[in-house]
């Protein structure tokens, strides 16, 4: 009897789950030969190894992280109670946000009235302050859920220039997490008719991995009616590595473009 | 309630039940993502990640396909997306040498907790087939049959490859105790 065929008869006889016949042939080979009791011997330990180990337990964190997000999907799934403002940090960050760009358009009108240039060098400070705070946010290493905030931030500005559209880009490309590419997407999807955030879109698209990003981002470009992306569609769709998922969206993609 | 049944629940809007899925499924995706990167807390990133592209694809659900064979095969497809992502980041697959740091925690008992980290240290020196097949049949107690569905083939390939798969173990383990 081959090696092969022994070693798989000798599993099958520690999972019980030979015939007889079979059975009263592997222990009399076993008592003959003491290469093939050592082999049984070492198989044995290995199985019960593996049927012994035990079972690990996830942290709390994952369970809450799980509520969190599916509460983020059921307020997302109603179009039109749309919620992403989840913490306090980020009602103050809004807030703050909100607030300076209101006192930036007071301040130009003051400035533009009674040439109070100084106050406007001021304002202008806050909002660059503001705005390093929430590149901090969206470039945290540490926590996905920091930048999760803020990329919300991002979404709240009117114009975003291009240090914000790079680290927006950079989210959606580079980020380990699936819910900071999406957000991030989401925020760039806001200033799609900005040239370089365009630009950038399209190029997502031939390196982008993630399946759920890919789906958004061509649902994105369909909406956009970006024609230039037809290539990477076909591409896409040739591909035998790409999920059937975005494969579907991909070829709807194709019949609203072409 | 079955699986299935909360499945088409979710599927025609009513998400909040996907939390039921959860309670039932979290334990064995975090187990068997765990086991496969060696890590844990990257393990329930990724489960965390199974579990949002539940609820995002839960359209591509197909009615009648069992809930089980279809939460696992996402689940491996966030495995290997994960390490194609970063094929380029990291130099090797697992660094064998932490393993046993890694899995160390989950054992009180010494002589219980050396051998765990022996079976970590082998398994981690299996390909992925190997070991997804041997986490699935012989940690998770998942039958051949179940398995094939996952992994689209014969229930006589998977028998095959899961005995080849042992014997491989089987070699690691022992080459291992000697040193």
């Amino acid at each position: 009897m081959d090696n092969e065929k022994f070693e798989t008869q000798l599993i099958d006889y520690i999972d019980g789950k030979l015939t007889e016949a079979d059975r009263l042939q592997v222990e009399q080979e076993l008592v003959r030969n003491d290469k093939a009791f050592k082999l049984y011997e070492q198989l044995k330990e290995v199985i019960h190894a593996m049927d012994r180990a035990e079972r690990l337990e996830p942290s709390i964190q994952l369970k809450e992280q799980f509520d969190k997000m599916l509460a983020t999907e059921v307020a997302a799934s109603k179009p039109a109670t749309r919620h992403i403002f989840l913490q306090p940090a980020f009602y103050r960050v809004a807030a703050a946000v909100a607030l300076l760009i209101v006192g930036g358009g007071i301040g130009f009108w003051i400035s533009k009235e009674h040439g109070q240039r100084q106050q406007l060098a001021e304002i202008e400070k806050e909002l660059a302050d503001t705005k390093v705070m929430m590149m901090a946010l969206i470039e945290n290493q540490q926590s996905a859920s920091q930048r999760i905030q803020g990329v919300n931030v991002a979404l709240t500005i009117e114009n975003a220039d291009d240090d914000v559209v790079k680290a927006l880009v950079s989210r959606m490309n580079e980020d380990p997490n699936t819910n900071v590419r999406l957000a991030a997407l989401d925020a760039l999807s806001k200033f799609h008719n900005e040239p370089l955030v365009r630009k950038s879109l399209i190029a997502s698209l031939t390196t982008q991995k993630d399946p759920v990003v890919q789906i958004a981002l061509i649902q994105l470009m369909v909406k956009m009616k970006e024609k230039g992306i037809v290539e990477d569609l076909r591409r896409i769709v040739a591909d035998e590595e790409t999920m059937k998922a975005v494969k579907d969206e991909a070829y709807s993609g194709l019949m609203e473009l072409s | 309630m079955t699986d299935e049944m909360i499945m088409e629940a979710v599927k025609n809007g009513d998400l909040k039940q996907a939390s039921l899925l959860f309670e039932r499924y979290n334990k064995r995706i975090f187990n068997f993502l765990a086991r496969m990167t060696m890590d844990r807390v990257l393990a329930e990133d990724l489960t965390q990640n199974v579990f949002l592209r539940i609820i995002k694809y839960r359209n591509s659900y197909r009615e009648g396909l069992r809930f089980q064979s279809w939460i696992y095969q996402v689940a491996r497809n966030i495995f290997s997306d994960h390490y194609q992502m970063h094929k380029n980041k990291f130099s090797g697959f697992v660094e064998v040498e932490k393993i046993s740091d890694h899995m160390a925690e989950m054992e009180e008992n010494r002589d219980r907790e050396e051998q765990e980290a022996l079976l970590a240290r082998s398994m981690a020196m299996l390909n992925d087939e190997q070991r997804e097949l041997l986490v699935l049949t012989r940690f998770q107690h998942m039958k051949y049959e179940d398995v094939a569905v996952i992994m689209d083939t014969t229930v006589a390939n998977i028998k095959v490859k899961v005995h080849r798969a042992i014997a491989k173990l089987r070699e690691h383990y022992f080459e291992l105790e000697k040193i």
